[in-house]
């Protein structure tokens, strides 16, 4: 089981919760100006004690691009992570949701990813792996600034907890740039995830915190729940704002997607996005009944290029090849019961 | 920090005027430092200290897809350097962001205020590392037991006073103590 393929709560608005701590190693430079040979030392320094609590360490320089790649749909580690090319490693405990990325921006990305709304239980995690490394590394620090990290916008506690939503009412009610301006009076920010331009086909945004110097982790994490909790209320008023004839055409419409989603003989990935959040919109809604959320958190990671490519014994050769495998592992998920 | 123009938007422009030998400090939002610039009042780019984008207009980038990154655009005349990491400020205003831990000691006047710009503060709040807690506290109370002696003064409670700078003298040498060990 990962974070993906099992639900939490308030699933009908937050996909996922994610806690990230931001922490450098004294006696290195940061990672920009961080050599191969420093790189490698740290990788090596941080596997003892994490080896010893039972994470697998896998070494990004001898991943091929596409085994990289299917990390960054499994959300461990970031695009920019995938394809660096200086010696970098991801340490990872799938089971408990928790990943940490070493030489990525900072020498040590400490994250822990779970379903629905769980971010104390996440930051939880992360702390505690981050304790235990504060045990053998000296992290570069000051009084005044707090966690010293490579980018000033992480300074402070350099904690970054976000959470993905699932805003499909408030998306089609045109109500997200306004929601944007108001997150951003309480130092937070929402990105649009999937989907190529405006990045609202798949209706999916990422809420995180813009500050992380004077304020706490405890404050940060209270100030992003109660912000969460507003904003899924907004979401369930606006769903259920949709009535009459409205209603009758987005029934259709969702229905009509759940029929492609299941029986469609090719689905390219960004088709995949617009079903997928019409399919989970009708299940918030009660008009899709036999379809779950688990099984579509496995497809948001299993029907995605690289994950899907390397499920399949034969490589498929080609875009088409690849859209029908597609719509063939999304049936098999959705016959599965 | 607000732009000191409008009043309105967040200060993302910071340069440094020179007139008749005596420096002034502007700090102002991308959209009045432009408007300066076409009226030919803000002449003196090259004396620039920095351009860091507005934190919170990623907002709207970011929902339409943006990431990463605090875009510079900024040139800087001194060229100090880093002795750890040999950075250079203009290198840290490029790349947005800091060659090593040092760095911050480095160039904190730099810095300061677009740390400032982008987290309304600069004083930590948050968690202390294990190795950092027992100092931290212990500095926390000799500013405290200090600011008490001086009040103690003011009140010409000497007594008390001379309890204090007591107190104050054992927790110092306790401290140079623990450093020698
Ligand atoms: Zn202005
Ligand atoms: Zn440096």
């Amino acid at each position: 089981m990962a974070w993906y393929n099992t639900t939490g709560q308030s699933a009908d608005t937050v996909i996922s919760s994610r806690v990230r701590l931001a922490r450098n190693i004294n006696g290195y430079p940061f990672v920009s100006r961080l050599d191969a040979n420093g790189a490698n030392e740290i990788i090596e320094k941080v596997s003892i004690p994490l080896d010893a609590s039972g994470f697998r360490k896998i070494n990004f320089a001898d991943l091929s691009p596409i085994m990289a790649t299917s990390y960054v749909e499994r959300h461990y580690v970031s695009p920019e992570f995938a394809t660096k090319e200086s010696p970098h490693a991801l340490f990872l405990m799938e089971q408990q949701g928790i990943a940490v990325m070493v030489c990525e921006e900072d020498h040590l990305r400490i994250q822990s990813i779970l379903p629905g709304l769980a971010l104390e239980e996440a930051y939880k995690n992360a702390s505690n792996t981050e304790k235990r490394l504060d045990e053998d590394f000296d992290f570069s620090y000051s009084e005044q600034l707090g966690y010293l990290t490579h980018c000033p916008t992480n300074l402070g506690t350099g904690m970054r907890a976000s959470v993905m939503m699932f805003l499909p009412a408030l998306t089609r009610a045109g109500y997200m740039n306004s929601l944007a301006n108001q997150l951003s009076k309480l130092g937070l920010t929402v990105r649009g995830l999937f989907g190529e331009g405006s990045g609202t086909a798949g209706y999916m945004y990422q809420i995180s915190n813009q500050i992380t110097l004077g304020i706490t982790e405890e404050e940060t994490l209270k100030k992003m729940n109660d912000a969460i909790r507003q904003i899924s209320e907004s979401e369930q008023k606006a769903r259920k704002a949709i009535t009459g004839d409205a209603l009758e055409r987005l029934s259709d419409h969702i229905l009509r997607s759940e029929g492609i989603l299941k029986y469609a003989y090719m689905i390219s990935s960004s088709e995949f996005i617009k079903l997928f959040a019409d399919v989970r919109f009708g299940i918030a809604l009660g008009i899709v009944s036999n379809i779950t959320y688990e099984q579509l958190g496995t497809l948001l990671v299993e029907a995605m290029p690289a994950t899907l490519t390397l499920s399949s014994e034969n490589t498929p050769k080609g875009e088409s090849a690849r859209d029908k495998l597609r719509a063939q592992k999304i049936q098999n998920i959705l016959n599965k019961k | 920090m607000l732009c000191e123009k409008c009043k309105k938007r967040t200060a993302t422009v910071f340069y440094n005027e020179n007139i008749n030998g005596k420096t002034r400090a502007y700090s102002l939002c991308g959209e009045c430092a432009a408007k300066l610039r076409e009226k030919g009042d803000l002449q003196d780019i090259t004396s620039m200290i920095g351009t860091f984008a507005d934190p919170f207009s990623e907002l709207h980038d970011n929902l339409f897809g943006g990431f990463f990154g605090l875009p510079t655009q900024m040139s800087v005349p001194a060229e100090k350097k880093c002795g750890t990491c040999g950075c250079s400020y203009s290198d840290i205003a490029r790349d947005g962001r800091v060659g090593c831990a040092e760095c911050y000691t480095v160039f904190s006047n730099e810095l300061s205020r677009m740390i400032q710009s982008v987290h309304g503060t600069t004083t930590h709040t948050g968690k202390i590392p294990a190795r950092h807690r027992a100092q931290q506290e212990r500095a926390r109370k000799l500013e405290n037991l200090k600011k008490s002696m001086k009040d103690a003064i003011t009140n010409e409670d000497f007594e008390r006073a001379a309890a204090l700078r007591d107190e104050i003298r054992q927790m110092e040498s306790e401290g140079t103590k623990k450093e020698e060990e």
